[in-house]
């Protein structure tokens, strides 16, 4: 029998799909420039079939690529051409939300979003949030090791995932982690975490669950410069205050949501700080008190300080827009994702705004400040010829922060898209160590090939240019 | 008895020149740090030691970025007393800490202390790590920012590697701040009444730092501003009840009761100290299940845990080596996640190093062997699973 009937014979006809114009859906993800159609997708609905699935993959060689949402940014989710794409939009059962042990256990298709929202009425809630956090799995976030604006203090998917059921390259179907993170061994499912999908297929996960903060407290802090509100972040930090949230908008980034929704930012200011705080009341009262003083040491022209929930709602919005509002004011823009040392934001804006300069091109920045992640939007006009130039200085932006003592990327992962930077960061030996473990998780080659990791084949083609996620467009998800 | 060569380099350049060597010899490889974890598990056959205890230095320090760079073989302790200068510390109070252990060495444990509660164990707070494998390849994975997605996390495949896949020659680590203010609340109670108001000082939003049971006493810290500290200390009084005592930072009985913890944890010559995962709900349950099986047996057991980690450890003290090995039986029974860190003598006799083995034990073996393929490193330690 050929393979593919053999999926269909394991999985149904109803749960495979083999037509064309019902494939397209498939062929990329949020980084849309790149395309591949896949030979099949298949749809499962149990960790059972996902095995299966596997393991027909595994007797004949077939390459596979696990998808949830299909919202990741660097291409992880691009099929294989000749191979197929399993799909875990189907397996998206809360398993249990168990408010005692602090814990839940839900498939990998849950989005994000519904964790928090199982968990709301014990008072508890799911930390890491990512701006696509309505729409984005839990499955994607384990691969991605997703982040958020609030993992400056609550860290990342890594930080909050204490197991997870795993299919194998192979078709075996394993438990990576425990009850508990004190476990002996090998930390394998810190290292799955964040693997992009290369080393299996996550069928469940078990997630921390924490308690809500009692206060919150929120405020946007305007700088006449953008120096400045880089040197306030770097006093906050100083100062020992670790916020919940630091985000930083520069002048362009404001402009685009004034032009797109109702603004709660001043729109003429430079640069604006969004500073949270959260945990018990009189902490947050106190160091809320002393970020105010810090923005003003560092020159903040004024500070608005969010009135009430519905206030703070707004500002996060107007934040949480920016990326779609900047696709608005250009038609086409790349989205860059590396990180410096906190120490060098200043000085790393304004090289990027110098290369810009140089460039002829626009930078808008919107971006997680307080853990040094940066969002640079090269903006662009495909119609006036400049993609080659924007690309350019995108790449050169990524690889600026490199040179700074950074990386790559902070959370939208390496994917195809960044593959060939790769060895701009590390060295052959450290790649190739890092191809050990694949080899023992996957001997044959055949989870998601083709990513993290440069190949001659992958380095030698160029992309195309950003467009925006569909989902984005129809503003079901905004980007950060 | 056959001489065994110790190797100490010094630099990241002489370890890898001292594997090379070690390589073409075909030597069995024991990697030790301070050696306050050598009896972890199996006891591994070895040729030669790899002692990184000569590569204590301090490679990096940016209080600004909050990150440090260490040699692998720095001890923890001196590290949080340079970083203490700048109000800082590495979010990491394990025991061994005291006794001198490495910070490499810490992480090739997997250890934690009570904060592990809020800031999780050392594989949380490591963001990069520099590693020489069995063949003399130097690798590095992670970085310097504390959010980097990049490549694969080699430093979480050597937390709790126990020396058997590379030895970690530089490790690169973030920052927390010194909170201005900590107090302690200490109650007398029983397991599961500890459990119980330990779960209701964490939904209450209190935010305890660390809830640990120990002694028959339930500990739990507040860290924070000065008056965030002291509103949350009245409110945790008015929930503890009766018994319940607050116990400012500088408090010496608040001192000794972590001390007590964490000299439960490190155990003495002729002790048995075992480490257990479960549940945290399993908690009150293991409690019992020690004090019976203690009774049974004629030993003297006494027992801390993280309840809300799930994180345990019992100390088995007096009593011969039989009594000692039907005690950890029955404890490996009910959470097989055990690690025997300190064997009585004569317990090795009675007990594999380990228990039942873990779902994913074949791909712990694919990973040993994609690693350290000629089994040379740590030979033994994870015996009998590989
Ligand atoms: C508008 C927008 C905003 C965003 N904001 C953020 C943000 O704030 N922070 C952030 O970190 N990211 C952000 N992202 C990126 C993206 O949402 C995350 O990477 C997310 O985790 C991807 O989840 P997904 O379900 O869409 O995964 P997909 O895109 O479907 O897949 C992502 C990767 O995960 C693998 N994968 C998916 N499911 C599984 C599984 N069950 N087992 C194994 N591998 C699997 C895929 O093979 C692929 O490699 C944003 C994206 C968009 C479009």
């Amino acid at each position: 029998m050929s393979w593919s009937a053999e999926l269909v014979e394991a999985l149904g006809r109803e749960n495979v799909i083999t037509d064309p114009a019902r494939l397209r859906t498939y062929e990329c993800d949020g980084l849309t420039g790149y395309r591949v159609q896949p030979a099949m997708v298949v749809l499962p609905r149990s960790a059972g079939e996902v095995a299966a699935a596997v393991r027909v993959c595994a007797r004949h060689g077939v390459p596979f690529v696990a998808r949830g949402a299909g919202t990741g940014l660097s291409g992880g989710a691009l099929p294989v051409a000749d191979g197929i794409v399993i799909s875990l939009q189907r397996l998206r059962r809360i398993m249990e939300v168990d408010p005692v042990n602090l814990r839940a256990v839900v498939e990998p298709g849950v989005t994000n979003l519904d964790i928090s929202k199982a968990a709301a009425p014990y008072g508890l809630y799911y930390a890491p949030d990512p701006s696509s956090q309505q729409v984005c799995t839990i499955g994607g976030n384990v691969a991605e090791n997703s982040g958020g604006a609030h993992c400056l203090k609550y860290g990342f998917t890594v930080n909050h995932v204490l197991a997870a059921e795993v299919v194998l390259a192979d078709g075996t179907v394993t438990r990576l982690g425990g009850e508990s993170p004190q476990l002996p061994g090998y930390d394998l499912l810190g290292a799955f975490i964040g693997s992009e999908g290369t080393l299996g297929i996550v069928t469940q996960v078990t997630v921390r669950l924490l308690a809500k903060p009692a206060a919150i407290r929120t405020m946007v802090a305007d700088f006449a410069t953008v120096a400045g509100a880089g040197d306030a972040v770097t006093g906050i930090i100083a100062a020992g205050i670790v916020p919940a949230a630091v985000e930083m908008l520069d002048n362009l980034a404001i402009q685009a949501v004034a032009a797109s929704t109702e603004s709660v930012y001043t729109p003429d200011t430079a640069a604006a700080l969004v500073v949270e705080l959260d945990g018990p009341p009189d902490d947050v009262a106190e160091q809320f008190d002393e970020v105010q003083e810090i923005c003003r040491r560092n020159g903040s022209t004024k500070i608005m300080v969010a009135a009430d929930a519905e206030h703070r709602a707004l500002i996060w919005r107007g934040r949480k827009a920016a990326f779609a509002a900047v696709g608005r004011i250009s038609p086409n823009y790349f989205v860059q994702d590396g990180v410096v040392p906190r120490g060098r934001l200043a000085e790393v804006l304004g090289r990027i705004a110098a290369m810009a300069d140089d460039a002829g091109i626009r930078v808008a920045n919107v971006f997680h400040a307080g853990d040094g992640n940066l969002h640079p939007l090269v903006l662009y006009s495909e119609g006036e010829g400049q993609h080659d130039r924007a690309e350019h200085l995108s790449t050169q932006i990524a690889e600026l922060c490199v040179e700074l003592g950074g990386s790559l990327s902070g959370e939208h992962g390496i994917g195809a898209d960044k593959a060939c930077s790769m060895p701009r960061m590390f060295g052959q030996d450290d790649l190739a160590t890092m191809l050990r473990l694949r080899s023992a998780f996957d001997p044959d080659g055949l989870c998601n090939p083709g990513k993290v990791f440069p190949t001659p084949r992958l380095c030698g083609e160029r992309p195309g240019p950003y467009r925006p996620h569909p989902l984005e467009e129809a503003g079901v998800i905004e980007r950060l | 008895m056959s001489t065994v060569t110790t190797y100490r380099p010094s630099t990241l350049a002489d370890l890898r020149d001292a594997m090379a060597e070690s390589a073409r010899a075909g030597e069995r490889l024991a990697v030790a740090g301070a050696g306050t974890a050598v009896e972890w598990g199996g006891a591994p056959e070895h040729d030669a030691v790899l002692d990184t205890t000569a590569m204590s230095g301090l490679i990096s320090y940016n209080p600004t970025d909050m990150t440090v760079a260490v040699q692998a073989g720095m001890p923890l302790r001196s590290l949080q007393e340079t970083l203490a200068g700048n109000a800082q510390w590495v979010a990491l109070d394990p025991a061994l800490a005291a006794a001198g252990a490495t910070v490499g060495g810490l992480v090739a444990t997997a250890d934690a202390g009570p904060v592990r509660h809020t800031f999780g164990a050392s594989r949380d707070s490591v963001i990069g790590v520099t590693v020489v494998l069995a063949d003399a390849t130097v690798a590095r994975s992670g970085g310097h920012v504390i959010k980097n997605v990049a490549g694969y996390d080699l430093a979480k495949l050597f937390h709790g590697s126990l020396g058997t896949l590379g030895v970690l020659a530089e490790v690169v680590l973030r920052l927390h701040p010194r909170p201005s203010a900590t107090a302690t609340l200490a109650v007398p109670c029983h397991a599961a009444a500890a459990f119980d108001l330990g779960g209701r000082l964490i939904h209450g939003s209190l935010e305890p730092v660390a809830v640990e049971w120990c002694g028959r006493v339930l500990l739990a810290r507040f860290d924070g501003t000065a008056g965030g500290v002291e509103d949350r200390g009245r409110r945790a009084m008015a929930l503890a009840g009766d018994g319940a005592e607050w116990l400012p930072g500088d408090d010496e009985r608040a001192a000794a009761h972590w001390a007590a913890v964490a000299d439960l944890v490190r155990g003495a010559e002729g002790d048995t100290v075992v480490r257990l995962g479960t549940a945290p709900d399993r908690t009150p349950s293991l409690a019992a299940l020690v004090a019976r099986e203690a009774a049974a047996h004629d030993v003297d057991a006494a027992m801390t845990s993280s309840p809300f980690a799930g994180a345990h450890t019992v100390r088995l003290r007096g009593g011969t080596a039989s009594q000692h090995a039907a005690v950890v039986t029955a404890l490996r029974a009910a959470a097989p996640a055990a690690t025997v860190c300190r064997w009585t003598p004569g317990l090795r006799d009675q007990l594999p190093a380990w228990g039942e083995p873990p779902p994913a034990v074949a791909v712990l073996r694919a990973v040993k062997r994609a690693f350290d393929p000629n089994d040379r490193l740590g030979k033994g330690r994870f015996a009998p699973w590989f």
